[in-house]
């Protein structure tokens, strides 16, 4: 029963978005077509129903099998367990409301074939990765999120419209520092490659040593204490650069900026709440079932010091990634690109509290799960707004003031309502999540120092700050727009309304203590320092609010928001690397050729001229040549045989 | 009856009918081809494979004869070519040394008077260079060889060592092995193709066939290895001399004359394993097989250049059995040799041998591009035509060559007595 339902909740999306597709192939822009894509988001719904069947009534720890190589152990394996169970619904439920949304915002777009197609692919691929226990399926439903990103992203690809661009068209840095669509799709692609082929290789590896591919099957430790440290960090290194890049942790960060090049749609559901949380979520499976935690009080006696390397790694890649975030999103003019930037800080909080469950234990986990829950209904519904206002004033950087404020009264409210729920002001959604994880750096301080946890205060105090300054600059204080085209918005504004409205619901949840750990959560809330790290949030929003730009500091503010210069390792460094290579393999070539078709012959060439040499035509000269080479012969052998 | 009988009525039938060729010229052909299908009538069936291999070249050979309007010597040179083949015939069969080495002069000689002869005037200069070579090299073979046997009798190895270098050194200068090889340019550029070819193809079997013999019947198995090095030696050197040589070579009867230098040291190379009696059998189908593809191939392209270019299809054909591709004849021979000389040890000759056929493919196909021109029925286009389909026998893969021959080796025809 529940295989069946699994095998709809994935081909049901597909299925329903092919109409659309075929259509748009045959008879594009027709007027019936652009009907099709109800049927996409009804498949869409269909999935949203099914995740909450296993939400509400599929006991925790169920598999169910598809089976498709037994006797290698090789099968699709789903697995309903805390994480995937909640995950899966949030990701349908995401979709789902970003479909609808999709519904209006996208009505007039020029490729609906290719955009629900790829839209619904996603949407499957990512549930498989949700709920898959096995490896390899997962890994197919990876490729598939990297696979829609990429054709997503790059939808307009056309690069005809610079209100799809990311940067100001025409700006040099020394390099460009303008991407249209069609180099943000190529960006995410080859990054997310980076990381995937090691993936690859760390999965067969686990295969070839284990015999299994299931996560919750996987003999961890053992695994570890075969590999030893030095191999246990490069196996885990080589399977978390796939985590790494899709969740655009740094030096992998760039594709996730210029993915805004994409419909504000995809950005909402891949690039905030989804695909870049997929790292995250793989990381934190793993983490669920390696138990690190059991591990720390062993390592001394059975040398799991690899493991605890890697948790560090994890740990401080995160924080430097969340405070690189936060203080570039501060810098940032576009609405996108800032949202963009404030996501990779979200998700970089998300490896470091998942990080500290090796010390502290599985409470890591459910803190960095819970923030990316949060985090995935604020950033979603915040990118629904800003893609109504691109929509409405028909520009993609921060602009508008209380005139369009008061025009547009839906999506203002909404977005106070969601910065002030994911900053951590008290007593609000995000409060007690980031006080649990203000609560786990500092359970972390006796092995790592007070580091930690300065860098999560800093990252979220410029958080708060900046997602006042969102607020702010779209709503208050910003620029008066040249473009208003205030017209329907119906679908759109429910859709993100419905979504700020799930910040509520967990708001609700977490009041009610509905869970024990949610308890937790509830009495670290309580405590002196997190609420006076609360009030120093609120203090950062309200100065973000009132003065979300200061003059004097612009030439910091212009090397922010250039992103601290890291797209000359997309753009500079690495395509360098890529021409060495290739002058290389152009010399080798040449030489290749030379040898060919220049050094070999000319050498056989002079030797037979040499050997034709010999003929003179005279006879004399031919019996002085044998009759002397006779003697040498006979000479030599009468010495040979002495 | 015996063997020697059937020889000496069909040498005493050539002869004649060279006698009665002055008068009836006619008369010689009648008696040249009784005379060599008389010794289709073999003693033992295993060796009517080599005889009847040799019979077809000696035909081929007097066929070719009749694509220039005359020569001098009309009907009687087709004697001497029987003369060459009945030689080459029992030279594999007999067992004392005198009938070997008579059988050796036997094929040398008539080759003197063949090479003068042509449509127009007769090549006496190219004849003095020819003979004054062949003399040479036949002193050194009978002196080489006599002391051979007498050495093996008296059991004295330093003795052994210096006449089978002799026996060697006249073998090369005899067939043209590099460093040796100087008379074989000039000799085959100035003199008429037809005879030339005539030289190229059956005159060379008799000088392997019969070193062969009076080696493998005068060895002792202990000092045979080591001399056998001087003969890999000296073939790998012909090999590359005779390619190299041959690809800027501007005439293409020059062409084909490195062409020889180069094939007769693939044939000296497959010697390195004739210390083995396993691979022996091997190695001397290698040696024929190649014989056969030098014989074919020569009278085909010289009969070409005669005629001035052959069909294509069929220049190209003998070009690539000359390099060595499947299904051919020139494959399989080399193949032999190359699996004979690679059990043996002698991996670098194996080496050379296939470095070799691939450096010689440019100037094969030079000289099949060169001779190539659209068909046309005449006595050249007949001979190349022949020369081809023997080319392609091998088709049928060719056990049924190294199945007689190993039978052969077997009932002892390299040692022993041989009834």
């Amino acid at each position: 029963m529940n295989e069946v339902l699994m095998f709809l909740m994935l081909a049901v999306p597909v299925f329903c978005s092919i109409p659309i597709a075929l259509a748009w192939i045959y008879k594009p822009e027709a007027k019936w077509a652009r009907k099709l894509p109800y049927l996409s988001v009804f498949g869409l719904f269909i999935s949203l129903l099914i995740a909450l069947y296993f939400l509400t009534q599929v006991p925790d720890g169920t598999k169910a099998i598809i089976y498709w190589l037994p006797d290698y152990n090789i099968n699709f394996v789903f697995i309903f367990d805390y994480l995937s169970k909640y995950m899966g619904t949030l990701t349908a439920l995401i979709a789902f409301l970003i479909g609808v949304y999709g519904l209006e915002y996208m009505h007039e777009d020029y490729r609906l074939g290719w955009y629900w197609f790829f839209f619904n692919l996603f949407t499957a691929s990512m549930l498989m990765v949700v709920y898959s226990d096995n490896l390899l399926s997962l890994l197919i439903g990876w490729e598939g999120l990297g696979l829609a990103s990429w054709a997503l992203i790059g939808h307009w690809f056309r690069d005809d419209d610079e209100l799809s661009f990311v940067g100001i068209h025409g700006r040099k840095v020394f390099i460009n520092y303008w991407w249209p669509p069609s180099i943000g799709g190529w960006r995410a692609i080859s990054t997310i490659r980076v990381g995937d082929m090691p993936m690859f290789f760390a999965v067969a590896a686990i295969y070839a040593l284990t015999g299994t591919l299931d996560i919750s099957q996987i003999p961890w430790h053992e695994l570890f204490h075969k590999l030893g440290t030095l191999g246990t960090l490069i196996l885990m290194i080589c399977f978390l650069l796939g985590p790494l890049t899709k969740s655009a942790q740094v030096p992998f960060s760039e594709w996730l900026m210029t993915a805004m090049t994409g419909p504000t749609t995809v950005s909402a559901l891949l690039h905030s709440a989804t695909m870049v949380a997929a790292g995250t979520y793989v990381f934190m499976r793993i983490t669920w079932y390696i138990r690190p935690w059991e591990l720390h009080l062993a390592h001394a006696a059975h040398g799991f010091l690899g493991v605890e390397y890697i948790y560090i790694f994890m740990l401080f890649i995160g924080l430097i990634s969340s405070l690189y975030g936060a203080f570039v999103a501060a810098g940032c003019w576009e609405r996108k690109v800032l949202l963009a930037a404030s996501t990779m800080s979200s998700l970089g909080l998300m490896f470091a509290a998942t990080a500290t469950s090796y010390w502290l234990g599985i409470i890591g986990i459910y803190v960095g799960f819970w923030y990316l829950m949060t985090h995935a209904f604020a950033k979603a519904t915040l990118f629904l707004v800003a893609g109504h206002l691109i929509h409405v004033t028909h520009t993609r950087f921060s602009v508008g003031d209380l005139k369009l404020a008061s025009k547009l009264k839906i999506a203002c409210i909404i977005t106070i309502i969601a910065t002030l729920c994911l900053s951590g002001i008290p007593p609000l959604t995000a409060y007690w999540v980031k006080s649990a994880m203000d609560e786990v750096m500092h359970g972390v301080e006796h092995y790592l120092g007070y580091l930690p946890l300065i860098m999560l205060i800093i990252t979220s105090t410029v958080y708060s700050g900046f997602l006042a300054k969102f607020l702010s600059m779209n709503f208050i204080k910003g620029e008066r727009p040249h473009h208003e085209h205030i017209h329907g918005g119906g679908y759109m504004a429910s859709a993100y309304t419905i979504m700020c409205i799930m910040l509520i619901v967990l708001l609700y949840r977490i009041a009610a203590a509905a869970e024990p750990v949610l308890g937790e959560f509830i009495e670290v809330g309580y405590k002196h320092s997190s609420f006076i790290i609360g009030l120093l949030v609120l203090v950062a929003y309200l100065i973000g609010l009132f003065k979300p730009t200061v003059k004097a500091l612009s030439k910091i503010g212009t090397f922010l928001s250039d992103r601290m210069y890291m797209p000359f390792l997309n753009d500079l460094i690495v395509p360098a690397v890529g021409w060495f290579g290739a002058k290389i393999a152009d010399y080798s070539n040449r030489g290749i050729d030379w040898f060919c078709h220049t050094g070999i012959p000319d050498f056989f060439n002079n030797i037979s001229i040499k050997i034709r040499s010999i003929q003179t035509g005279y006879l004399r000269t031919y019996i002085k040549i044998v009759t002397g080479i006779v003697l040498v012969i006979f000479l030599i052998f009468s010495f040979v045989r002495w | 009856m015996l063997y020697e009988n059937v020889i000496v009525i069909s040498l005493v039938l050539a002869t004649l009918g060279a006698a009665a060729a002055v008068r009836y010229p006619i008369a010689s052909v009648f008696a040249v081809v009784i005379a060599l299908l008389l010794p289709l009538m073999v003693p033992i069936s295993e060796y009517l494979i080599y005889v009847a291999f040799i019979v077809v070249i000696g035909f081929t050979n007097i066929a070719s004869l009749f694509i220039p309007k005359n020569t001098q010597i009309r009907g009687a040179d087709i004697s001497l070519v029987a003369l060459i083949a009945l030689a080459t015939v029992y030279v594999l069969y007999t067992k004392d040394l005198a009938l070997i080495l008579t059988a050796f002069i036997l094929a040398s000689v008539p080759t003197y008077v063949l090479i003068m002869i042509s449509d127009v005037r007769a090549n006496v200069d190219v004849a003095i260079k020819y003979i004054t070579f062949m003399v040479f090299a036949t002193i050194l073979f009978i002196i080489g060889a006599v002391m051979l046997v007498y050495s093996s009798y008296i059991k004295n190895d330093v003795l052994y060592t210096l006449s089978f270098v002799i026996l060697i050194t006249g073998l090369c200068l005899e067939v043209g092995c590099a460093p040796l090889h100087e008379w074989v340019p000039d000799v085959f550029t100035a003199g008429d193709p037809i005879p030339i070819s005539i030289i190229a193809s059956i005159a060379k079997i008799v000088p392997f066939v019969a070193a062969l013999k009076i080696i493998l019947l005068t060895s002792s198995t202990a000092i045979l290895p080591k001399l056998l090095f001087y003969t890999a030696v000296i073939s790998v050197i012909s090999m590359f001399v005779g390619n190299i040589g041959a690809l800027t070579a501007k005439e293409l009867s020059r062409v084909l004359a490195y062409s020889t230098v180069a094939n007769m040291g693939y044939i000296l190379a497959a010697f390195s394993a004739i210390s083995y009696p396993e691979i022996l059998p091997l190695a001397f189908a290698g040696i024929f097989m190649q014989l056969l593809v030098n014989a074919f191939g020569k009278i085909g392209f010289f009969a070409s250049i005669k005629g001035a270019g052959a069909a294509t299809v069929s220049t190209y054909i003998l070009a690539l059995s000359f390099i060595g591709l499947p299904p051919l004849l020139g494959f399989w021979s080399k193949l032999f040799i190359l699996l004979a000389v690679a059990n043996a040890g002698y991996l670098w000759v194996a080496l050379a041998l296939v470095a070799n056929s691939a450096i010689s493919i440019p100037y094969y196909l030079r000289l099949a591009r060169e001779l190539g021109k659209p068909w046309v029925l005449n006595s050249v286009n007949t001979v190349v035509l022949f020369t081809v389909l023997m080319m392609l026998i091998t088709i049928l893969p060719p056990y049924w060559i190294l199945d007689p021959i190993r039978s052969l080796v077997l009932k002892g025809i390299f040692r022993g007595v041989f009834t």
